[in-house]
């Protein structure tokens, strides 16, 4: 199982905290994201990703608490029992 | 400078005297404005060795040439003065509607002097200005001395004001402005007080004049513009504000917890933005004028709690939250409008009831002592300990002097969170270490907003960058402080800074002010501001030997989270930092960098 958390605006925009799917051999985030996509009819991708399918600035996306930007970015690999969190881009002070 | 600045207008509050003069054009060509003239001042006025709570020291409240302007959110002003707290020079930020008030009335900067001989207030109206006495709103919160003033001086006055925190010189207390704006950090409530002065109101009716009205309006439509597009500024931070942080830094692992004996809390979520949002948050709210909108309104109507104002914003859910083990939000909420009320810093007072908490778990401090117990997770106790802090009453007396003086008082300095007795805000420096390095090297100690290199390090902002590599970090370091101290300087709010960057204020600046500066004329002005704090801070005994950080993150790995067994690195970094700014390998300015800058 792959244990998904939503937050900030994607939390707003989708009234989900979380979900859980099944793991699939040989998936990225990149395919991840397109499964997840497919669970909800409102449009949520355009929040984390560009007109070019690449991450907005800002966005983060972490898989077991490590940002994909350091790991393989989009590409990075996900197995079952891996937690994934969606941020689109926010800050503070 | 084509009268894009106000006047001066100097306060002798011993004589009672109030003087309308101009600004020094010099100076404020070479020190931009808000921060970085008022520094000036007060470093060419103040000896640096002065008690910061004696009739010495001055306070100055200072906007900057984009102050009041239709640019983009220009609501801002800096108050500067020594501080009580660390020692050395404080310039505490804040927006609202009081900044942009004083430019209406013609004034580009206030400095008071001396100390009244009994408590007063100042009222504006446009050049007409005086001292009042004060004496039947001393002992006042903040919320009920702004109504009274009001109702007493002129209703549509904007008024900048201490709490009882000030008055009995809490040693992080703030000013007050707009009901539920604060000049938070490092004490200068705390300076007002001493000076028997608790509010400035101010009613004007004037303009604020570019000199390049045309090339003003441009680039004001091309950051609106800006502003808007950006995922940060345009829908982020209204819609969630600043605590929208707290998940992203716990799931990171660098949410101080227990007073950074963890970093990640267990109670993180409960306590999120997106909690707020679910629970007491009404609307958001901006200073005059800005397209952002960060500003959180919010109200409690629960049995234990109950109230309504602004706030808490992230570092206040991690100060008043996470550092003490406090999930409970309603409980953070209104020891948050305490703060307010009393006028309190809410960093530094959370910080220290979590230094208490510490204190007592190691049981250098009892129960019967404090007159409570008061461990970690505790939010009745932490609430009771804030209030008690902000009248000086029992133990909270000992609050009310830091966590520093605090945990040295019972021999345990090292258990202060503190970079030159100033507390942390809410990022552990081992999990980031470029914010270590700024960390230590802020001239007002302990500081997020010196040099926020959270926003590359973390957030991805500009870009990303690895934040447990060192190499680079001092160069990062350099240009993230030296910006800031433009943006602090020109009236502008750092969070457009997560779209803007130094072009567009480098249009800015020279549309207001007719002084044409290029991207790079502007950050040397920041090196500029960024050194002459640094000179007076030396001056005033802050020797380079404090450029460092508390043990427990130099030596004590992270014990939880992705970031196990993580310490910070300043000793990697800091070399290269001072090699950067020009500084001899002890720290100390050359002759030769300050004479470049116009310094020596």
């Amino acid at each position: 199982m792959i244990r998904i958390q939503f937050y900030s605006l994607l939390r707003l925009l989708l009234k989900e905290e979380k979900l859980d799917l099944p793991a699939c051999t040989d998936e990225n985030i990149e395919q991840l994201l397109q499964r997840v996509q497919k669970h909800f009819s409102t449009p949520f991708l355009h929040k984390l990703l560009d007109d070019q399918g690449g991450l907005h600035a800002g966005t983060i996306i972490m898989v077991n608490r490590r940002n994909i930007l350091h790991l393989e970015s989009l590409e990075t690999p996900v197995r079952d029992g891996d937690l994934i969190a969606f941020f689109p881009p926010g800050a503070g002070g | 400078m084509s009268g894009c600045y106000g006047k001066l207008l100097r306060v002798d509050l011993t004589a009672g005297t109030c003087k309308i003069e101009a600004l020094n054009d010099k100076w404020a060509k070479e020190f931009i404005g808000g921060r970085g003239l008022a520094s000036k001042y007060l470093a060419e006025e103040v000896a640096a060795d002065i008690d910061a709570l004696s009739p010495k020291n001055k306070l100055i409240m200072a906007t900057g040439p984009l102050t009041g302007t239709y640019g983009a959110a220009n609501g801002r002003y800096m108050v500067v003065t020594k501080s009580p707290l660390t020692g050395t020079i404080a310039s505490s930020n804040s927006g609202g509607y009081f900044p942009c008030e004083l430019r209406y009335a013609g004034f580009s900067m206030i400095i008071f002097e001396g100390k009244a001989e009994h408590p007063c207030y100042l009222q504006i109206y446009n050049d007409r200005v005086e001292l009042v006495g004060a004496v039947h709103l001393w002992g006042k919160p903040t919320q009920e001395t702004e109504d009274a003033i009001l109702a007493e001086f002129h209703g549509d006055a904007k008024v900048a004001c201490i709490g009882p925190a000030g008055e009995n010189q809490v040693l992080f207390a703030n000013i007050m402005n707009d009901k539920h704006r604060a000049s938070g950090r490092s004490g200068v409530g705390a300076v007002m007080g001493s000076k028997n002065l608790k509010a400035v109101a101010v009613r004007g009716t004037g303009g604020v004049k570019v000199a390049k009205p045309a090339a003003f309006r441009e680039t004001a439509i091309e950051t609106y513009g800006m502003l808007k597009e950006n995922p940060v500024s345009g829908e982020g931070l209204p819609a969630l504000g600043t605590p929208v942080l707290v998940n992203v830094i716990n799931q990171f692992g660098a949410l101080p917890t227990r007073n950074f004996q963890e970093d990640t809390f267990a109670g993180a979520e409960a306590i999120s933005g997106e909690a707020l949002a679910a629970t007491y948050l009404k609307r958001n709210k901006g200073c005059m004028g800005c397209v952002i909108g960060c500003g959180r309104v919010t109200s409690l109507s629960g049995a234990r709690f109950s109230g309504s104002g602004e706030g808490p914003e992230y570092e206040t859910l991690w100060s008043l939250g996470a550092t003490c083990g406090v999930d409970d939000l309603a409980a953070i909420t209104k020891a948050n409008y305490i703060c307010n009320e009393y006028g309190m810093d809410t960093i530094t007072a959370g910080a220290t009831v979590a230094c208490a908490m510490e204190l007592y778990e190691k049981g250098l401090i009892n129960e019967a002592e404090i007159g409570m117990s008061l461990n970690f997770g505790d939010a009745d106790a932490m609430v009771k300990l804030v209030e008690m802090a902000a009248k000086k009453e029992g133990f909270g007396a000992k609050i009310a002097l830091g966590s520093y003086r605090l945990a040295e008082s019972y021999g345990a300095p090292e258990l202060s969170m503190t970079v030159k007795k100033q507390e942390f805000p809410a990022y552990d420096g081992r999990g980031m270490q470029g914010m270590a390095l700024n960390y230590a090297t802020s001239n007002r100690g302990a500081c997020h907003v010196r040099g926020y290199l959270v926003s590359p390090e973390i957030l991805g902002l500009p870009e990303k960058i690895d934040p447990q590599a060192t190499d680079g970090k001092a160069t990062w370091a350099k240009i993230f402080q030296d910006f800031t101290a433009v943006v602090d300087s020109v009236g502008v709010c750092l969070f457009t800074t997560f779209a803007l960057g130094v072009p567009q204020f480098a249009k800015f600046y020279s549309a207001a002010t007719g002084v044409e500066l290029t991207d790079e004329g502007l950050l040397e002005a920041g090196d500029r501001i960024y050194n002459l704090e640094r000179v007076f801070n030396l001056a005033a005994g802050i020797d380079p030997s404090q450029d460092t950080l508390p043990k427990r993150l130099l030596e004590d790995p992270i014990s939880d989270g992705p970031l196990k067994g993580e310490v910070a690195k300043l000793d990697q970094m800091l070399p290269e930092y001072y090699e950067q700014r020009g500084w001899s390998v002890k720290g100390i300015p050359s002759k030769k960098k300050l004479q470049e800058l116009g310094l020596a």
